[in-house]
Protein backbone atom coordinates (compact mmCIF):
# COMPACT_ATOMS: atom_id res chain seq x y z
CA UNK A 1 0.00 0.00 0.00
CA UNK A 2 1.45 3.51 -1.11
CA UNK A 3 2.64 6.03 1.33
CA UNK A 4 0.05 8.24 -0.01
CA UNK A 5 -2.81 6.09 0.61
CA UNK A 6 -1.81 5.86 4.02
CA UNK A 7 -1.74 9.52 4.17
CA UNK A 8 -5.28 9.92 2.57
CA UNK A 9 -6.92 7.24 4.50
CA UNK A 10 -5.48 8.67 7.74
CA UNK A 11 -6.55 12.09 6.91
CA UNK A 12 -10.27 10.79 6.27
CA UNK A 13 -10.50 9.30 9.42
CA UNK A 14 -8.64 12.58 11.57
CA UNK A 15 -11.77 14.52 9.97
CA UNK A 16 -14.37 12.39 10.90
CA UNK A 17 -12.89 12.17 14.69
CA UNK A 18 -12.41 15.80 14.43
CA UNK A 19 -16.07 16.64 12.94
CA UNK A 20 -17.31 14.26 15.31
CA UNK A 21 -16.11 15.40 18.68
CA UNK A 22 -15.84 18.49 17.60
CA UNK A 23 -20.07 18.01 16.85
CA UNK A 24 -20.54 16.16 20.05
CA UNK A 25 -19.34 19.07 22.49
CA UNK A 26 -20.99 21.48 20.95
CA UNK A 27 -24.15 19.53 20.70
CA UNK A 28 -24.55 18.58 23.96
CA UNK A 29 -23.79 21.50 26.03
CA UNK A 30 -26.51 23.19 23.40
CA UNK A 31 -29.12 20.58 24.32
CA UNK A 32 -28.50 21.10 28.13
CA UNK A 33 -28.85 24.75 27.80
CA UNK A 34 -31.90 23.82 26.16
CA UNK A 35 -32.84 22.17 29.57
CA UNK A 36 -32.39 18.56 28.55
CA UNK A 37 -31.55 16.17 30.60
CA UNK A 38 -27.10 15.23 30.37
CA UNK A 39 -28.11 11.66 29.44
CA UNK A 40 -30.92 12.52 26.99
CA UNK A 41 -28.71 15.60 25.87
CA UNK A 42 -25.07 12.65 25.58
CA UNK A 43 -27.01 10.53 23.51
CA UNK A 44 -28.88 12.70 21.02
CA UNK A 45 -25.61 14.65 20.55
CA UNK A 46 -23.88 11.41 19.62
CA UNK A 47 -26.46 10.17 17.42
CA UNK A 48 -25.70 13.94 15.63
CA UNK A 49 -21.99 14.00 15.60
CA UNK A 50 -21.97 10.55 13.81
CA UNK A 51 -24.04 11.94 11.09
CA UNK A 52 -21.83 15.10 11.09
CA UNK A 53 -18.52 13.67 11.12
CA UNK A 54 -20.10 10.75 7.83
CA UNK A 55 -21.43 14.04 6.00
CA UNK A 56 -18.18 15.87 6.89
CA UNK A 57 -16.16 12.89 5.31
CA UNK A 58 -18.29 12.47 2.29
CA UNK A 59 -17.73 16.67 1.60
CA UNK A 60 -14.07 15.93 2.38
CA UNK A 61 -13.61 13.18 0.07
CA UNK A 62 -15.86 14.65 -2.30
CA UNK A 63 -13.53 18.12 -2.02
CA UNK A 64 -10.31 16.58 -2.56
CA UNK A 65 -11.59 14.36 -5.60
CA UNK A 66 -12.54 16.91 -7.58
CA UNK A 67 -12.25 20.24 -6.91
CA UNK A 68 -8.41 20.39 -5.00
CA UNK A 69 -7.28 17.08 -6.44
CA UNK A 70 -4.83 17.55 -3.01
CA UNK A 71 -2.69 14.13 -2.18
CA UNK A 72 -3.15 13.52 -5.74
CA UNK B 1 -34.23 -9.65 4.37
CA UNK B 2 -36.42 -11.31 1.23
CA UNK B 3 -35.42 -7.99 -0.70
CA UNK B 4 -31.56 -7.90 0.13
CA UNK B 5 -31.73 -11.77 -1.28
CA UNK B 6 -33.83 -10.41 -4.17
CA UNK B 7 -31.04 -8.27 -4.96
CA UNK B 8 -28.07 -10.72 -4.75
CA UNK B 9 -30.15 -12.96 -7.40
CA UNK B 10 -30.64 -9.94 -9.49
CA UNK B 11 -26.99 -8.95 -9.76
CA UNK B 12 -26.19 -12.61 -9.96
CA UNK B 13 -26.41 -11.79 -14.73
CA UNK B 14 -23.78 -9.28 -14.25
CA UNK B 15 -21.59 -11.21 -12.09
CA UNK B 16 -21.92 -13.98 -13.96
CA UNK B 17 -21.60 -12.37 -17.27
CA UNK B 18 -18.46 -10.60 -15.35
CA UNK B 19 -16.86 -13.79 -15.42
CA UNK B 20 -17.07 -15.07 -18.80
CA UNK B 21 -15.59 -11.47 -19.23
CA UNK B 22 -12.75 -10.90 -16.95
CA UNK B 23 -12.34 -14.78 -15.86
CA UNK B 24 -10.98 -15.73 -12.31
CA UNK B 25 -9.35 -11.87 -11.82
CA UNK B 26 -13.84 -10.66 -11.56
CA UNK B 27 -14.24 -13.58 -9.29
CA UNK B 28 -11.35 -12.93 -6.95
CA UNK B 29 -12.60 -9.05 -6.80
CA UNK B 30 -16.50 -10.39 -6.43
CA UNK B 31 -15.37 -12.66 -3.67
CA UNK B 32 -12.85 -10.03 -1.68
CA UNK B 33 -15.66 -7.84 -1.92
CA UNK B 34 -18.55 -9.53 -0.39
CA UNK B 35 -15.89 -11.45 1.94
CA UNK B 36 -14.44 -8.12 3.37
CA UNK B 37 -18.13 -6.50 3.54
CA UNK B 38 -19.74 -9.61 5.89
CA UNK B 39 -16.33 -10.09 7.62
CA UNK B 40 -16.33 -6.58 8.70
CA UNK B 41 -19.88 -6.21 9.63
CA UNK B 42 -19.37 -9.63 11.94
CA UNK B 43 -16.39 -7.97 13.72
CA UNK B 44 -17.83 -4.94 14.02
CA UNK B 45 -21.00 -5.97 15.78
CA UNK B 46 -18.76 -8.48 18.00
CA UNK B 47 -16.85 -5.56 19.17
CA UNK B 48 -20.29 -3.27 20.05
CA UNK B 49 -21.74 -5.81 21.81
CA UNK B 50 -24.49 -5.38 19.01
CA UNK B 51 -26.42 -8.62 17.51
CA UNK B 52 -24.69 -10.43 14.20
CA UNK B 53 -26.96 -9.63 11.65
CA UNK B 54 -25.09 -10.54 8.33
CA UNK B 55 -27.63 -13.32 7.50
CA UNK B 56 -29.48 -10.48 6.37
CA UNK B 57 -27.59 -10.27 2.91
CA UNK B 58 -27.07 -6.88 3.72
CA UNK B 59 -23.45 -7.03 3.88
CA UNK B 60 -22.84 -9.75 1.16
CA UNK B 61 -25.24 -6.90 -1.42
CA UNK B 62 -22.80 -4.11 -0.35
CA UNK B 63 -20.13 -6.28 -0.87
CA UNK B 64 -21.08 -7.49 -4.19
CA UNK B 65 -22.09 -4.28 -5.38
CA UNK B 66 -18.90 -2.60 -4.65
CA UNK B 67 -16.86 -5.22 -6.36
CA UNK B 68 -18.95 -4.82 -9.09
CA UNK B 69 -18.15 -0.90 -9.29
CA UNK B 70 -14.65 -1.01 -9.62
CA UNK B 71 -12.09 -1.68 -12.21
CA UNK B 72 -10.86 -5.56 -12.47
CA UNK B 73 -6.86 -3.98 -12.34
CA UNK B 74 -7.99 -2.79 -8.58
CA UNK B 75 -5.96 -4.51 -6.13
CA UNK B 76 -7.84 -6.98 -3.90
CA UNK B 77 -6.33 -5.20 -0.72
CA UNK B 78 -7.60 -2.01 -1.96
CA UNK B 79 -11.27 -3.26 -2.61
CA UNK B 80 -10.89 -5.24 0.36
CA UNK B 81 -10.40 -1.95 2.91
CA UNK B 82 -13.18 0.22 0.95
CA UNK B 83 -15.93 -2.71 1.25
CA UNK B 84 -14.67 -2.73 5.15
CA UNK B 85 -15.35 0.98 5.29
CA UNK B 86 -18.10 1.13 3.69
CA UNK B 87 -19.88 -1.21 5.88
CA UNK B 88 -18.49 0.23 9.33
CA UNK B 89 -18.33 3.98 8.26
CA UNK B 90 -21.38 4.05 5.92
CA UNK B 91 -23.87 1.89 7.63
CA UNK B 92 -22.61 0.77 11.09
CA UNK B 93 -21.80 4.00 12.55
CA UNK B 94 -24.84 5.09 12.32
CA UNK B 95 -26.60 2.19 13.62
CA UNK B 96 -26.84 -0.36 10.98
CA UNK B 97 -29.74 -1.89 8.56
CA UNK B 98 -32.00 0.56 7.87
CA UNK B 99 -30.55 3.56 9.69
CA UNK B 100 -27.62 4.71 7.14
CA UNK B 101 -27.38 7.70 5.58
CA UNK B 102 -25.68 7.16 2.60
CA UNK B 103 -25.31 4.07 0.48
CA UNK B 104 -22.60 1.88 1.70
CA UNK B 105 -21.49 0.37 -1.05
CA UNK B 106 -20.93 4.21 -3.06
CA UNK B 107 -19.47 5.47 0.22
CA UNK B 108 -17.18 2.47 -0.07
CA UNK B 109 -16.31 3.02 -3.71
CA UNK B 110 -15.91 6.91 -2.89
CA UNK B 111 -12.96 6.14 -0.30
CA UNK B 112 -12.14 3.92 -2.26
CA UNK B 113 -11.77 6.64 -5.56
CA UNK B 114 -10.12 8.79 -2.88
CA UNK B 115 -7.54 6.86 -0.88
CA UNK B 116 -6.45 4.44 -3.79
CA UNK B 117 -6.76 6.65 -7.33
CA UNK B 118 -4.05 5.03 -8.98
CA UNK B 119 -5.42 1.74 -8.91
CA UNK B 120 -8.55 2.83 -11.02
CA UNK B 121 -6.93 2.04 -14.27
CA UNK B 122 -6.21 0.52 -16.52
CA UNK B 123 -9.43 -0.97 -18.28
CA UNK B 124 -9.40 -4.20 -19.67
CA UNK B 125 -11.26 -5.25 -22.66
CA UNK B 126 -13.18 -8.13 -21.66
CA UNK B 127 -12.21 -11.66 -22.75
CA UNK B 128 -8.76 -10.75 -24.57
CA UNK B 129 -7.66 -8.06 -21.03
CA UNK B 130 -6.00 -5.77 -23.42
CA UNK B 131 -6.28 -2.36 -21.96
CA UNK B 132 -8.53 -0.10 -23.70
CA UNK B 133 -10.56 3.16 -23.39
CA UNK B 134 -13.82 3.21 -21.77
CA UNK B 135 -16.33 4.95 -24.24
CA UNK B 136 -16.64 7.41 -21.66
CA UNK B 137 -13.09 8.66 -22.03
CA UNK B 138 -13.09 8.28 -25.88
CA UNK B 139 -16.67 10.44 -25.62
CA UNK B 140 -14.34 12.76 -23.39
CA UNK B 141 -11.46 12.58 -25.92
CA UNK B 142 -13.43 12.82 -29.35
CA UNK B 143 -16.15 15.00 -27.93
CA UNK B 144 -18.81 12.55 -30.14
CA UNK B 145 -20.02 9.29 -29.04
CA UNK B 146 -19.60 7.40 -32.80
CA UNK B 147 -16.95 5.21 -33.25
CA UNK B 148 -18.47 2.17 -30.19
CA UNK B 149 -20.90 0.04 -31.78
CA UNK B 150 -24.23 0.40 -29.45
CA UNK B 151 -25.15 -2.97 -29.70
CA UNK B 152 -21.78 -3.81 -28.24
CA UNK B 153 -22.36 -1.69 -25.77
CA UNK B 154 -25.63 -3.34 -24.57
CA UNK B 155 -24.23 -6.95 -24.57
CA UNK B 156 -21.21 -5.99 -23.07
CA UNK B 157 -18.00 -6.19 -25.24
CA UNK B 158 -16.64 -2.92 -23.81
CA UNK B 159 -14.44 -2.05 -21.24
CA UNK B 160 -15.72 -0.73 -17.75
CA UNK B 161 -16.15 -2.11 -14.61
CA UNK B 162 -16.77 -5.50 -13.61
CA UNK B 163 -20.36 -5.42 -13.42
CA UNK B 164 -21.29 -2.41 -15.62
CA UNK B 165 -20.57 -3.40 -18.73
CA UNK B 166 -23.57 -5.50 -19.63
CA UNK B 167 -26.63 -3.93 -19.81
CA UNK B 168 -28.49 -6.74 -21.18
CA UNK B 169 -27.47 -8.17 -18.29
CA UNK B 170 -28.51 -6.00 -15.49
CA UNK B 171 -31.77 -5.80 -17.17
CA UNK B 172 -32.30 -8.96 -16.56
CA UNK B 173 -31.66 -8.71 -12.93
CA UNK B 174 -33.73 -5.58 -12.82
CA UNK B 175 -36.77 -7.09 -14.70
CA UNK B 176 -36.43 -9.69 -11.85
CA UNK B 177 -36.41 -6.66 -8.95
CA UNK B 178 -39.29 -5.08 -11.29
CA UNK B 179 -41.32 -8.09 -10.98
CA UNK B 180 -41.33 -9.01 -7.56
CA UNK B 181 -41.35 -5.23 -6.64
CA UNK B 182 -38.60 -5.23 -4.90
CA UNK B 183 -37.54 -2.02 -6.23
CA UNK B 184 -38.87 1.63 -6.30
CA UNK B 185 -39.00 1.58 -10.03
CA UNK B 186 -39.57 5.17 -9.93
CA UNK B 187 -36.13 6.41 -9.52
CA UNK B 188 -34.65 4.78 -12.68
CA UNK B 189 -37.37 5.48 -14.63
CA UNK B 190 -37.26 9.70 -13.77
CA UNK B 191 -33.53 9.20 -14.03
CA UNK B 192 -33.68 7.66 -17.88
CA UNK B 193 -36.06 10.38 -18.82
CA UNK B 194 -33.65 13.34 -17.45
CA UNK B 195 -30.91 11.33 -19.77
CA UNK B 196 -33.14 11.28 -22.45
CA UNK B 197 -33.83 14.38 -22.61
CA UNK B 198 -30.44 16.24 -22.03
CA UNK B 199 -28.89 13.58 -24.34
CA UNK B 200 -31.40 15.13 -26.88
CA UNK B 201 -31.03 17.95 -26.33
CA UNK B 202 -27.17 18.20 -26.57
CA UNK B 203 -27.25 16.04 -29.88
CA UNK B 204 -26.24 12.64 -28.64
CA UNK B 205 -27.40 9.48 -28.98
CA UNK B 206 -29.29 8.50 -25.60
CA UNK B 207 -28.67 4.89 -25.64
CA UNK B 208 -24.92 5.37 -25.78
CA UNK B 209 -25.74 7.14 -22.35
CA UNK B 210 -28.00 4.57 -21.07
CA UNK B 211 -25.50 2.44 -22.41
CA UNK B 212 -22.24 3.59 -21.07
CA UNK B 213 -20.62 3.78 -17.49
CA UNK B 214 -22.48 2.94 -14.84
CA UNK B 215 -26.08 4.56 -15.23
CA UNK B 216 -27.75 1.38 -15.66
CA UNK B 217 -26.08 -0.39 -12.67
CA UNK B 218 -26.36 3.21 -10.43
CA UNK B 219 -29.78 4.17 -11.60
CA UNK B 220 -31.45 0.08 -11.23
CA UNK B 221 -29.88 -1.20 -8.11
CA UNK B 222 -27.80 1.45 -6.31
CA UNK B 223 -29.96 5.00 -6.72
CA UNK B 224 -32.98 2.46 -5.55
CA UNK B 225 -31.94 1.18 -2.63
CA UNK B 226 -34.74 0.99 -0.09
CA UNK B 227 -32.94 2.30 2.68
CA UNK B 228 -30.86 5.38 0.89
CA UNK B 229 -33.95 6.45 -1.23
CA UNK B 230 -37.21 8.38 -0.42
CA UNK B 231 -40.06 5.82 0.49
CA UNK B 232 -42.86 8.32 -1.36
CA UNK B 233 -43.25 8.83 -5.21
CA UNK B 234 -42.72 12.48 -5.87
CA UNK B 235 -39.48 12.25 -4.01
CA UNK B 236 -38.69 9.02 -5.90
CA UNK B 237 -38.78 10.78 -9.41
CA UNK B 238 -36.91 14.21 -7.89
CA UNK B 239 -34.47 11.96 -6.60
CA UNK B 240 -33.86 10.40 -9.64
CA UNK B 241 -34.25 13.32 -11.86
CA UNK B 242 -31.34 15.00 -9.66
CA UNK B 243 -29.23 11.55 -10.56
CA UNK B 244 -29.53 12.45 -14.01
CA UNK B 245 -28.43 15.49 -13.77
CA UNK B 246 -25.62 14.82 -11.85
CA UNK B 247 -24.69 12.29 -13.99
CA UNK B 248 -25.00 14.19 -17.10
CA UNK B 249 -23.28 17.10 -16.12
CA UNK B 250 -20.33 14.87 -14.90
CA UNK B 251 -20.23 13.23 -18.38
CA UNK B 252 -20.16 16.37 -20.23
CA UNK B 253 -17.90 18.42 -17.68
CA UNK B 254 -16.65 15.94 -15.29
CA UNK B 255 -14.00 16.55 -12.63
CA UNK B 256 -10.36 16.64 -13.23
CA UNK B 257 -7.22 15.63 -11.86
CA UNK B 258 -4.27 16.17 -14.17
CA UNK B 259 -1.85 13.66 -14.34
CA UNK B 260 -4.07 11.36 -12.58
CA UNK B 261 -7.41 10.51 -13.47
CA UNK B 262 -9.89 11.99 -15.21
CA UNK B 263 -13.52 11.28 -13.97
CA UNK B 264 -16.43 11.07 -16.76
CA UNK B 265 -18.82 9.26 -14.53
CA UNK B 266 -20.16 10.56 -11.65
CA UNK B 267 -22.33 7.84 -10.25
CA UNK B 268 -20.96 7.13 -6.78
CA UNK B 269 -20.95 11.60 -7.20
CA UNK B 270 -24.70 11.38 -7.87
CA UNK B 271 -25.80 8.40 -5.37
CA UNK B 272 -24.50 10.17 -2.36
CA UNK B 273 -25.24 13.75 -2.74
CA UNK B 274 -28.80 12.22 -3.50
CA UNK B 275 -28.58 10.27 -0.35
CA UNK B 276 -27.94 13.75 1.56
CA UNK B 277 -31.67 15.08 -0.03
CA UNK B 278 -33.79 11.77 1.29
CA UNK B 279 -34.86 12.86 4.91
CA UNK B 280 -35.76 16.46 3.35
CA UNK B 281 -37.39 14.72 0.28
CA UNK B 282 -39.27 12.08 2.91
CA UNK B 283 -40.55 15.07 4.86
CA UNK B 284 -41.29 17.35 2.47
CA UNK B 285 -43.71 14.85 -0.01
CA UNK B 286 -45.46 12.54 2.62
CA UNK B 287 -49.09 12.07 1.63
CA UNK B 288 -50.83 14.03 3.81
CA UNK B 289 -53.41 11.90 5.76
CA UNK B 290 -57.45 12.51 4.67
Amino acid sequence: MAMSSILRLISVLVVMLVVGLGWFRIGSSRLKKKGVAEVEARSQAKKEAKKFSLIAAFLYMVAMVSVAGLFM
Amino acid sequence: MKIMYGMLMALTPAALYSLYAFGLAALARILTGVISAVVAEAIFQKLTGQKITVKDGSAAVTGLLLSLAVSVSTPLYALGISAAFGIIAGKQLLGGLGKNLFNPAMFGRLFYLFVFPDSILPWRQPVDMTTAATPLELLRETGEAAGVPVLDMFLGRIPGTIGEISTLMLLIGFSFLVYKKFVRWRIPASAFATVLVLSIIAGQNPLFHFFAGSLMLGACFMATDPMTSPRFPKGQVIFGIGFGLIIMSMRWWGWQTPGVYEFTEGTTFAVLTMNLFVPYLNKKFKPSRK
